[in-house]
């Protein structure tokens, strides 16, 4: 996965799972969480998570360049054109219930943020197909999320090739928005058509493996799991459907 | 014994095409044997390697008529694309090596064997650490034959296997080939490069517009 | 061809990118699968499609939107079938619906997951109209829409080009399209 990046830390010795399960969780109760103290309770959860990664300074970092401007936006949004009633800060007239709005959904982004970075940084791809191989997870699911991650930076690079050279046979990249949509076609067309061509060799290769012939797998290197770990993810799905339920009860009363 | 591979009057048709690709195949492979399949552009030797191993029409639709026994239990093919048979999974050589032995589900220490073997066979030991995606053609490509070799194939298919090597390599591997024919097992490789392949293949095909126009010793039928 | 549907997705943005058109294209892939295979890969392709380009943006905040890529995936099939995708005189208006209604299904997601804070532009038409007046989640819906009625229309197009260069043998690869 893009972000991965070999370390000794916590979540890089654990079970592949776990991260998964703890990011997961985080995820799911964030957007059950309804008030800046829960927002908030679970961004140091993630900032947690972060830690534990040996991500918190790639974590901070995304959390300036990705969530800030969103969150400074949804103060706009929410904060100067929400509903009375407002309050001053500072020389602006921001409303309150969407001050409180707009940090909400920051936080709520910021969390997953915080979260996501961690988890891509701690759960090596290699370990994640040993560690699915192990449970019996069928190849078909393995090989589309993480063989089509190898495939795009092949494909980007094509597509790179494919803008330098119809520029070298003359295309524009300028001129008005309807030369630029005609312009699509030389460039998307030997793309898509390329990649369609190579399907098959693809089905033959691995299908010429193996793929298939046996009802399991040798995993080659099972990532060892621990009975706490097991626990724990088994705690982030009992905590999510609990606060889920809580959540839909108060809608529904 | 018995052959490997039988094709009775075999003809294959590509999925909407108008004509067949191949007519009238009548050959036998047995294990041991060495042939190189040869024609000019357009002749069939990719398409008659795909249906020699069972391959056509399962996995690409088409048509086959006439009689094909394939009584290999393990027909393994490698084109001369490298890039499009890594399967993107593996971040080491190893680990892609040892892909095709770990599909098949056999016990792990013979799994790493089979790849440390492979490995060695296709002398590239030293880059079982590296990854994949990140090797030159040349590299690559030895690596897709080691994946091949490491399942052990009673039945080894090659699209112009030396394709992206350079002149040593390729001597290797098509030396690596003979041998391998020599310890039993049924190789057909589609090459243009006659010069190699009259130096390890057994017996040649040679193919024009998809019908068999040769079949005897390397030597008579590769000039 | 499911990896490839995803592949298409994640990268044919990047073509749109260079030619500073605001599309995102992110699910020409999808449309294809559904009208050269069927229904049920175009969905895998535009779920995990959507679960990947969250990886790959680093945020997985992007995962609510795998609703939309349903929406899509279920649509296109649809309008496959119904050969829709065979002219552009019929792909054009199945695409603008498609936006429409595509755009009204990402709406409510932008609303609820990010308060309308979602993407560069969308975002700053949603201010803009917001600004003007308009209650948030109308500026939504509206911003929302403009951009997937393009872009959609855009991607039925695209995807019917393709068909229509499709090499015969390839074209008869694939079942969906004899139908």
């Amino acid at each position: 996965m893009i972000g991965y990046e070999n370390d000794t830390s916590v979540l890089h010795g654990a079970h592949p799972y776990t991260p998964l399960a703890l990011a997961g969780a985080v995820f799911c109760l964030v957007f059950a969480a309804r008030s800046p103290e829960h927002v908030g309770a679970l961004l140091a959860v993630a900032v947690l998570l972060a830690v534990l990664a040996g991500a918190l300074g790639q974590a901070l970092r995304a959390a300036l360049a990705i969530a800030l401007p969103t969150i400074v936006l949804l103060l706009v949004l929410h904060g100067l054109l929400g509903p009375a009633p407002y309050s001053f800060v500072g020389p602006f007239l921001i409303s309150d219930s969407g001050f409180e709005r707009a940090v909400v959904l920051g936080g709520r982004i910021t969390t997953v943020l915080v979260a996501t970075v961690a988890v891509l940084r701690s759960v090596s791809p290699a370990r994640l197909v040993d560690a699915m191989t192990d449970r019996g997870v069928p190849f078909s699911v393995t090989y589309l999320l993480v063989s089509t991650l190898t495939l795009v930076p092949r494909m980007r690079q094509r597509a790179a090739g494919i803008l330098e050279a119809q520029q070298c046979r003359g295309l524009r990249l300028g001129g008005s928005p309807f030369a630029r949509l005609a312009a699509l076609r030389p460039l998307t067309l030997p793309l898509i058509l390329g990649a369609l061509m190579e399907v098959d060799e693809q089905v033959l290769a691995l299908d010429s493996r193996g793929v298939g012939r046996s009802p399991r797998r040798t995993a080659l290197d099972p990532p060892a799991d621990t009975e706490f770990e097991w626990l724990l993810r088994w705690m982030c799905l009992v905590v999510v459907v609990a606060a889920w339920t809580a959540r839909a009860r108060e809608w529904l009363l | 014994m018995s052959p490997v591979l039988a094709m009775r009057l075999v003809s294959y048709r590509y999925a909407g095409a108008d004509s067949p690709a191949l007519a009238e195949l009548d050959f036998e492979v047995n294990g041991g044997e060495l042939i190189a399949v040869t024609g000019p552009v357009g002749a069939g030797s990719s398409t008659l390697l795909m249906v020699a191993g069972g391959y056509a029409p399962r996995l690409i639709g088409g048509e086959l008529g006439g009689e094909r026994l394939l009584a290999a239990e393990r027909p393994a093919i490698v084109f001369a694309t490298p890039w499009t048979q890594i399967t993107g999974l593996c971040r080491s050589v190893f680990a892609e090596v040892a892909f095709g032995p770990a599909s098949l589900g056999w016990p792990e220490p013979l799994v790493r064997s089979a790849a440390r073997d492979a490995l060695a066979w296709m002398g590239i030991t030293h880059l079982a650490e590296r990854d994949p995606a990140q090797l030159s053609g040349g590299e690559m490509q030895r690596v897709v034959v080691a994946s091949a070799l490491a399942m052990g194939p009673d039945l080894l298919l090659l699209d112009d296997p030396a394709a992206e090597l350079d002149p040593l390599a390729a001597n290797s591997l098509y030396e690596l080939l003979g041998r391998l024919a020599g310890r039993g097992a049924a190789i057909m490789v589609a090459t243009p490069d006659l010069d190699r392949a009259r130096r390890v293949a057994t017996r040649a095909l040679r193919l024009e517009t998809g019908r068999v126009v040769a079949d005897g010793p390397a030597a008579q039928v590769l000039g | 061809m499911v990896r490839l549907g995803v592949a298409i997705n994640l990268v044919i943005g990047q073509l749109a990118a260079a030619l500073l058109l605001p599309l995102f294209l992110d699910a020409v892939g999808t449309i294809l699968v559904a009208s050269l295979v069927g229904w049920r890969a175009a969905l895998v392709t535009g779920l995990t499609a959507q679960v990947l380009a969250a990886v790959l943006s680093g945020n997985f905040a992007w995962l609510p939107f795998a609703v939309v890529q349903v929406v899509i995936a279920l649509y296109a099939s649809l309008a496959a079938r119904a050969g829709a995708l065979r002219s552009y005189w019929t792909a054009v208006p199945a695409g603008l619906l498609l936006g429409f209604i595509a755009g009204s299904t990402a709406a409510p997601i932008a609303y609820y997951v990010f308060g309308g804070a979602t993407a560069g532009g969308v975002t700053v038409v949603t201010t803009a109209l917001r600004a003007l007046g308009l209650p948030l989640q109308a500026s939504v819906y509206i911003s929302s829409l403009s951009t997937d009625l393009l872009d959609k229309t855009i991607s039925f197009a695209l995807v019917c080009m393709v068909l229509r260069t499709l090499p015969r043998h390839l074209a008869a690869r694939f079942p969906a399209l004899a139908r």
